[in-house]
């Protein structure tokens, strides 16, 4: 079943350009949609993009920072964030760090930078943090725009992305009954990089709103990594006969945030990325994500996992001998392959793919 | 000869493999030859060749495998090397193990169970280092023929460690050496080893299990199995026809898949 017609990116930040907002590039992985929609902000993410000319970056990276930095520093170079106003660079990891003392230190582009540092756990003190690292950022924005949202207005905003992303997750839980191949169902989801949350939520509501009942055929997996590129992967595990049933992707199924609880708007953006599911970048320990992946599994049938990480990912990368062996223990296997983004899908990575559901059986 | 029951073709980078087994799964005809870029003419001409030893192969049950293995539309099925290679070897050694499988572009390790299924792979990544191609261009370099390279290198008594792992700066490498006046086979030696490091890396990454087994045209060249063994501690066994094994596993389970219809 298609999906109905969604923007572009390109088309998205044109129309809300033309109706006075603004644009802020944000790199991943976590941050407050709401905060900036509160200052009529639009946050469009920037993974990479893939397939970049890395000409302009890879003259001044090192080969082994992986392709979405060397993709954003490439896209910004050539003139590929113009439209934003501003850009945001969460604290994710080192590159990503790195990334942000390049452009406030060297780049120094046209647009303010913002650094978001998030703390690596989910203690009090963590969630002070992160409730003033929002303050600070309110701080900024207002500073930049002149415009200062009042608590209410933030609240309005942090609902509307609540709802938002329980509708993204009601999509998850119903995906089996909304009749989306792997392809069309990442590319809603992966909207959420770019579309304010009143489009998404009109075009959830409309997918949600079908009645088919085609269940996925083939051998249920779980897809797990950073970013599923190139998205024709998603084609080609349908083809090769299995489905992807659950996401642990960083730009996909790891922000799939609960509302918050509290009424003060700042703690409840923190207390929203604190809770959402484990997370390397955010700190989250091995024996969780292990027990994340294996509830992920049991709720889905789902009957192996395929890591899909991209290349030089430190925090995804370190720990992942030690979860896949645990996983294996715990008798749910998995596979690893490692992409860059430039690259189309290679012979090697379909055949990796199809051996390991060859194995699942 | 008897009756062929299912072929397997194993389409690689660097050749291609037919094989055709009888009704117990025994490999009673092969061929092999270099790999045709083009590989549905190929594939035809494999066909004809069927003809000319006796047997129709368009009416018999058949399994592709290898990079090339979407391309065969006369096979009914198409299934990755990974698996073929596991079946083949399981059915010749008639157990489970280690696979090292160094083919000419690509290098896998498959962990084999009980009864024959895949428990977990490893495979080299995009480049060549660790594949038979490391070898073959550096080979060309030093003017030693290919069957040769082995027995040359384990004649040595010194070994010059190679420090490039990629193929085209080992190149660059050896060149220098022999400009500096370095033995050639000192240099052929210090080649295996960086090949076989490589392996090595791949098979901790999933963990050994002996028995170590190996397949794949280079394991042919002495000085894999003798410095594989070196390094790991672990003797190797190898199948009649190591180089076969993907082609004789698809072939094997055209057969099952024939028997099962």
């Amino acid at each position: 079943m298609e999906l109905p017609a969604i923007p572009n990116r390109i088309e998205t930040i044109t129309a809300f350009k033309q109706n006075s907002g603004m644009i802020a590039a944000v790199l991943p992985i976590h941050y407050p949609r709401s905060l900036f929609r509160a200052f009529d902000v639009l946050p469009v993410e920037v993974w990479g993009p893939p397939g970049t000319d890395v000409s302009h970056g890879g003259a001044h990276l090192q080969p082994y920072v992986c392709s979405i930095v060397h993709n954003a520093l490439s896209f910004l170079k050539k003139g590929g964030l113009d439209l934003a106003d501003f850009i945001a660079v969460p604290h994710t990891c080192d590159s990503l760090q790195g990334f942000g003392s390049i452009l406030l230190d060297f780049v120094k582009p046209k647009q303010s930078i913002f650094p978001l540092y998030l703390p690596r756990g989910n203690r009090p003190e963590d969630l002070r943090f992160l409730t003033e690292e929002f303050r600070q950022l309110y701080r900024h924005l207002s500073g930049l725009t002149g415009k200062k949202p009042s608590e209410e207005i933030l609240l309005r905003c942090i609902r509307r992305e609540e709802k938002a992303d329980d509708l993204l997750r009601q999509l998850y839980e119903k995906r089996q009954k909304v009749s989306l191949s792997n392809y069309s169902f990442y590319h809603l989801v992966r909207t959420r990089e770019y579309l304010p949350a009143e489009t998404f939520i009109s075009i959830a509501e409309k997918v949600l709103s079908r009645k088919g009942f085609d269940n996925p055929k083939g051998t249920a997996i779980i897809l797990s990594g950073i970013v599923p590129e190139p998205m024709e992967v998603l084609t080609t595990i349908t083809e090769l006969g299995a489905a992807v049933v659950a996401d642990d992707l960083a730009c996909c199924g790891r922000r799939l945030y609960a509302s918050g609880k509290s009424e003060q708007p700042f703690r409840r953006m923190a207390e929203r990325i604190l809770n959402a599911p484990p997370d390397p970048t955010r700190g989250n320990s091995l024996e969780e994500r292990k027990q994340y992946l294996l509830r992920l599994a049991d709720q889905t049938d789902a009957r192996g996992v395929v890591f899909y990480d991209v290349k030089f990912c430190e925090p995804e990368l370190f720990d992942l001998p030690r979860l896949r062996a645990k996983l294996k223990a715990a008798g749910l296997p998995s596979v690893q392959i490692e992409i860059d983004l430039n690259d189309p899908l290679s012979n090697q990575i379909v055949t990796r793919i199809g051996a390991f559901l060859e194995i699942l059986g | 000869m008897e009756e062929v029951k299912a072929l397997g073709i194993d389409v690689g980078s660097t050749t291609v493999k037919l094989t055709a087994v009888d009704a117990q799964g025994k490999l009673i005809w092969h061929h092999l030859e270099g790999a045709d870029p083009r590989v549905e003419d190929q594939v035809d001409h494999f066909f004809n060749l069927m003809r000319e030893h006796g047997f129709d192969g368009k009416e018999l049950p058949m399994v592709a495998t290898g990079y090339g293995r979407n391309l065969v539309e006369q096979a009914e099925k198409k299934v990755t090397e990974i698996t073929c290679h596991a079946t083949g070897v399981y059915n010749q050694l008639g157990h489970g193990g280690t696979l090292v499988d160094i083919g000419g572009q690509d290098s896998k390790v498959i962990i084999i169970g009980e009864n024959s299924q895949v428990v977990d792979f490893a495979m080299n990544d995009k480049c060549a280092a660790g594949t038979g191609r490391f070898l073959e261009n550096t080979a060309g370099r030093l003017r030693v023929p290919l069957d040769r390279m082995g027995v040359e290198a384990l004649s040595a008594a010194e070994e010059v460690a190679i420090s490039s792992t990629c193929t085209v700066f080992a190149e660059s490498e050896i060149i220098s050496m022999i400009a500096h006046g370095v033995e050639v086979n000192p240099i052929l030696k210090g080649l295996h080893r960086s090949l076989i490091l490589r392996i090595v890396a791949m098979i901790r990454s999933v963990g050994l299990v002996p028995p170590l087994m190996l397949s794949g045209g280079v394991v042919k060249n002495p000085a894999i199995r003798e410095m594989i063994t070196q390094e790991l501690g672990e003797q190797v066994t190898m199948p009649e026809y190591p180089q076969l094994m993907g082609a004789y596993g698809a072939a094997l389970i055209a057969l099952k898949n024939s028997n099962r219809a």
